[in-house]
């Protein structure tokens, strides 16, 4: 995931901004967690790829 | 939503691309690919989001037409192929994969110029509710296509590993007007059904299709298509 693209995610639960934490990789993040600047929801990213799934359906969707 | 732990399966993505689009099935990709860009050129620099990317196919190919895409997906194992495919094809740098639920996703209204989700629909529980979440992130386009009801599609549907939900024309002009979406152009293709395409090896394809969209042009029998490619306007809000 390049850094820019948390310029147009939001929170898939209130649309609220989403901050980068735990980054690694420079430009390209291959993993950190985003979290929601309004309900503290947390979203991994995983081998580059961050995980929006909101959290009622991460727990009954394997990796 | 039909089928969400099947296409979460690594061997599944592993093996998605190869068992559904080679054979005969390379003449099916190479129609919902024409559609697709039918409906969405000139894409440079066009913002486009695809609902149910799987593997690529769209994403990447409109990735390498010059639009900036995003590809979302509920499975991580089919955006990692995505991801391989974008890479080797070298688009990776206006092309971003995402996990997530198209039924909430995690965008601003109107971010997106198009909206885009091909072989979504017949999986989709709540039709409406994703159209619906669809058009909130688009600005100006939303593109799928659908499985119709009364066509040979009806026949083989049994067979599939998760069944699949058909419409009728009807019922799609009902969800496009109860989303405010106005129809700019439809197309109706495949009278013979995806599945006997899929099984078809190279050399009979051809005629197979020629036959197919000989037959499909006769009066009256192309409202038996399978397969129906919608391309809606959003409305412009009425002040």
């Amino acid at each position: 995931m390049k850094e820019s693209l948390l310029d147009v995610l939001c929170c898939p639960l209130d649309k609220h901004d989403l901050e980068l934490e735990d980054a690694v990789g420079d430009d390209d993040v291959e993993s950190g967690t985003l979290v929601c600047t309004e309900c503290g929801e947390r979203y991994p990213i995983e081998d580059g790829i961050p995980n929006l799934l909101p959290p009622d359906m991460r727990e009954e969707t394997p990796a | 939503m039909k089928g969400q732990e099947w296409y979460q399966a690594d061997d599944v993505a592993a093996e998605y691309d190869d068992k559904r689009f080679s054979r005969g099935g390379q003449l099916i990709d190479f129609r919902e690919k024409a559609a697709v860009l039918d409906a969405l050129s000139p894409l440079e620099d066009k913002r486009v989001l695809e609902i149910a990317c799987g593997t690529g196919r769209f994403t990447v190919m409109l990735a390498d037409r010059g639009a900036d895409v995003v590809g979302l997906d509920i499975s991580a194992a089919m955006l990692q192929q995505g991801r391989t495919k974008a890479q080797a094809a070298g688009v990776a740098d206006n092309l971003e994969f995402l996990r997530g639920d198209a039924g909430r996703l995690p965008f601003p209204d109107d971010h997106f110029d198009t909206v885009v989700a091909m072989r979504f629909f017949h999986l989709a529980d709540d039709p409406h509710a994703f159209l619906q979440e669809m058009r909130r992130v688009s600005r100006d386009q939303i593109v799928f296509d659908t499985f119709n009801r009364y066509s040979t599609r009806s026949i083989y549907n049994w067979a599939l590993p998760m069944g699949s939900r058909l419409y009728s024309a009807r019922e799609v002009h009902a969800l496009l007007e109860a989303n405010d979406l106005s129809l700019s152009n439809v197309s109706d293709d495949f009278l013979l059904p995806y599945g006997l395409y899929r099984i078809t090896p190279n050399v009979l394809a051809s005629p197979l299709r020629s036959l197919d969209r000989l037959l499909g042009n006769a009066p009256f029998v192309d409202r038996l298509s399978s397969v129906s490619y919608w391309d809606a306007t959003v409305d412009e809000p009425v002040e």
